[in-house]
């Protein structure tokens, strides 16, 4: 299987102008992305504001993608460059301490030292969201367990899942994508809780 | 939910679906939100099982990083098809400026080394054969007009070979004014004669340009004292 197909097919949609294809790529690249910009600045808030700008620009630069190397690389090569920026304008941008005195929330805000991403709620619903992932996978049968973290966590292919299992492709792929409803299942429940306990908060 | 399409939503995630159901696939994820979201739940487990660290899973809809691009995008003008065939006829066939830039930086640099190689090529002590070639001119000059005014030898008229030269006369004359002459110069007029006379007048046994004209340039000076 060449590598990267899914990914250009959603790629070309976008190019004859279907934008919701371009939510997959960013549903898909997102998490990545941010780690990937977490390695030029601390601050998670702030790093999700470089990971969205660096997806406007791709999504902007797209017309002149022509395939030639893999999206993902394509992307991150956006998103690092995107971070060297911010941190290059960051630093030459002096802080305004009289914003500090006349509103301190919204200084907290602009230097990112306190946005949504850091509350206690969205650091408990993170944590939550991981623990339930992971228990998930240990309730997994073994075979489905070795499946999915060969997968996610070793990033090895269907076929070289395979080898190491010692069974054809198409049961490699039967056995993820098991694992995968499984995981759901309980995810979704932390998914549909975690949105009325936010709704509440709002 | 159709088991088998989520199967392959799953593949799909893994980039491991054949393309021609890629291509269907992508156009129905593009669209269809329940399987957009169950394909947004697949990336948040590969992120949490990799315990992306700093990453956040937000299930905010709000405040998602993925919903804020949407919202961006949303204000942005859609690609068509026409923008990325005009984007590749620019790069195909469009004027660019920088072309008859580097279409001139290339025959200046061409033109360079076409110098530099034919410096190269030049063989070494050249400058000095073009510096006294005209030597012996000056020498047969002065013997054809022996009794003109001394202003004669200085202009050649015709090129003569040295064989010509009258090995004889010019005896002759040498041992004649050899009073006036240094003893350097007297044992190269000397030798020069006596090399003419075997026929290799000029020459003093080497291969190369340079060692070939040398003691011919000593008789003319000589002459000159001479007179």
């Amino acid at each position: 299987m060449s590598a990267d197909v899914s990914d250009l097919s959603l790629v070309r949609r976008v190019q004859r102008g279907d934008k919701g294809a371009f939510d997959a790529l960013v549903l898909k690249y997102q998490h990545k992305v941010v780690k990937l910009v977490m390695r030029y600045v601390r601050n998670p808030a702030e790093a999700e504001d470089i990971a969205q700008d660096a997806f406007i620009k791709a999504y902007r630069a797209l017309p002149q993608f022509r395939g030639d190397s893999a999206f993902y690389t394509w992307l991150y090569r956006i998103a690092i460059n995107t971070a060297k920026n911010a941190v290059v304008s960051r630093d030459r941008s002096p802080i305004d301490f009289d914003l500090d005195l006349q509103n301190p929330d919204e200084s907290y805000d602009m230097q990112g030292r306190l946005k949504d991403s850091e509350t206690p709620e969205a650091l408990t619903l993170t944590e939550e969201i991981r623990s339930t992932v992971n228990s998930a996978i240990d309730a997994l049968p073994e075979d489905l367990r070795t499946a999915i973290v060969l997968r996610e966590l070793e990033g090895l292919s269907y076929e070289e899942i395979a080898d190491a299992m010692g069974c054809p492709v198409g049961t490699v792929r039967s056995r993820i994508f098991r694992a995968r409803e499984a995981i759901d299942r309980r995810l979704r429940e932390v998914f549909e809780g975690g949105l009325g306990r936010a709704e509440e908060l709002g | 939910m159709n088991e088998e399409l989520d199967s392959q939503l799953s593949a799909m995630f893994d980039d491991e679906l054949p393309q021609a159901e890629c291509e269907l696939l992508a156009r129905r994820l593009s669209r269809d939100e329940a399987l957009k979201a169950r394909w947004r739940r697949y990336a948040v487990m590969g992120a949490a099982v990799r315990a992306e660290r700093g990453v956040r899973m937000d299930v905010r809809l709000e405040t998602n990083l993925a919903t804020r691009v949407s919202a961006a995008i949303s204000a942005e003008p859609a690609l068509e098809g026409a923008t990325v065939a005009e984007t590749r006829a620019r790069r195909s066939g469009g004027f660019r400026w920088w072309q008859p830039v580097s279409g001139g930086a290339i025959a200046a640099g061409v033109a360079a080394m076409s110098v530099l190689w034919v410096r190269s090529q030049a063989p070494i002590g050249s400058d000095e054969v073009v510096a006294q070639n005209p030597a012996p001119t000056a020498v047969v000059a002065q013997n054809e007009n022996a009794n003109a005014a001394p202003e004669g030898y200085v202009v050649p008229t015709n090129v003569e070979p040295r064989s010509f030269m009258p090995p004889a006369e010019l005896a002759n004359y040498m041992v004649a004014h050899s009073e006036f002459s240094t003893p350097v110069s007297r044992r190269n007029l000397l030798s020069t004669l006596v090399a003419s006379e075997s026929g290799t007048a000029g020459t003093t046994g080497e291969s190369d340009g340079a060692a070939e004209v040398v003691p011919v340039e000593d008789p003319v000076e000589n002459v000159e004292k001479a007179h």
